[in-house]
């Protein structure tokens, strides 16, 4: 008893203490372990659509894009876009050897008039814009709530009954392609029509565009069209720097897009 | 025995608590939380039936309208979706089976957004200048008063 005088309470505070802090972090342990281990991917029951059997990936010839709009219209109406917002949009580029210059005026959605630049410019096109469903994507990286996650067939969606609307992702995106709903406040991207895909359908951009510059397949079924053009030609990625691998490939892509 | 009490105490404490958290845990983390990532699975069902598709493609306006469709397959228009100019099918034929008839853009501005002269159009395209036109001015004219839209001629 000669060594507890005044050094017993301290020490039972420390030891109630130390156990609290034991058991929260057994709770953690606890609420975690359901999260991890499960890199398998179940199929919901009575569906017949199996994940497992796709992988989507969209494929864009910014050569044939004519800047008609019809896919940001389409886009539109298919998913109720709210105004002055885009899942999908046109950029137009004028580029000449001095300066260049990128205009999307309301997202191409009602076409596009003749511009005037004050330098030479050598060359135009429009380029189709689209979120890249990233394999490496930073934006659910970010998401501090789970709301966030790519599917098993490889698409980026957001789950709106748990997100916060913090916004996180949306400075996280590199490619500009989500924004924060106006009405219902939470993170809004594009899903590659996730409700038409599952169904057998193309992404409804993909079914309007007059001149196939938008094009849409499996990475999982041989002989697919955009499947082969990604095996067999040069495609590129946009800011492949980021190592975001996207999966959203272009042909023909100017060095001035980003 | 004094020191058994303590312990009992403190034991009885973190069972107290665990259960709480347990049990809180049990109401606030969704059913389906975990079964595919720290995600909430069931919203990849909610996202599959999100919506009814709008649009529905070609083939499917077909269905229906084979004389057209077939007109259309001839012609120079031959890959521009229906949808495009006729409103997409889910105006027209609504979940019910009931059908209303859709509107049709038959504006100039419609025309215009793909085939006027632009600087970033794919030269093969075909494009027209509004001043050599061979009605010019027809900035604003009908198109189809001259041109057949189901198989367009130059």
């Amino acid at each position: 008893m000669s060594d507890c005088h005044d050094g017993c309470d301290s020490s039972r505070r420390d030891f109630i203490s130390f156990t609290m802090r034991l058991t929260g972090g057994a709770v953690v342990m606890v609420a975690g372990a359901s999260a991890l281990g499960s890199s398998e991917a179940p199929k919901p029951e009575g569906e017949a659509y199996d994940w497992n059997e796709h992988l989507w990936a969209y494929l864009v010839d910014t050569t044939k894009c004519i800047g008609c709009g019809s896919c940001v219209r389409a886009c539109k109406a298919e998913n109720d876009v709210p105004e002055g917002f885009f899942r999908t949009w046109i950029e137009r580029y004028v580029v000449g050897m001095e300066d260049s210059h990128v205009d999307s005026p309301n997202g191409g959605m009602d076409g596009f008039a003749p511009v005037q630049v004050g330098f030479v410019a050598t060359k135009s096109f429009f380029v189709p814009k689209i979120c890249n469903h990233c394999r490496a994507t930073p934006c659910t990286q970010v998401c501090p709530v789970g709301a966030s996650y790519r599917t098993k067939d490889g698409v980026v969606l957001v789950d709106t009954d748990s997100c916060i609307g913090c916004g996180y992702c949306v400075q996280a995106c590199p490619y500009g392609s989500r924004f924060i709903h106006p009405a219902t406040h939470t993170a809004s991207k594009c899903t590659w029509c996730y409700h038409r895909i599952t169904k057998g359908l193309k992404p409804a951009c993909v079914t309007v565009c007059p001149t196939q510059a938008r094009q849409f397949g499996d990475l999982k079924k041989e002989g697919d069209p955009v499947r082969v053009a990604i095996e067999h030609e040069r495609v590129q990625i946009l800011q492949g720097h980021l190592l975001t691998e996207p999966q959203c490939y272009y042909t023909h892509l100017d060095k001035e897009v980003r | 025995m004094e020191h058994a009490r303590h312990v009992f105490r403190i034991v009885l404490v973190v069972v107290v608590m665990l259960t709480v958290v347990l049990l809180a845990r049990g109401f606030l983390v969704p059913k389906t939380y975990g079964m595919y990532g720290p995600y909430r699975f069931a919203n990849v069902a909610e996202q599959r039936n999100a919506r009814t598709p709008l649009y529905a493609g070609a083939a499917a306006c077909a269905e229906c309208h084979a004389d057209e469709a077939a007109k259309r397959a001839a012609g120079a228009h031959k890959t521009v979706n229906c949808e495009v100019c006729h409103a997409p099918l889910g105006a027209h034929v609504k979940a019910d089976g009931s059908v209303v008839a859709p509107p049709i853009d038959r504006s100039f501005t419609l025309c215009a957004r793909c085939h006027r002269k632009l600087a970033g159009r794919p030269a093969r395209f075909p494009q027209v200048d509004l001043d050599q036109h061979v009605n010019a001015p027809v900035e604003g004219k009908v198109c189809l008063q001259c041109h057949d839209p189901h198989s367009p001629k130059p």
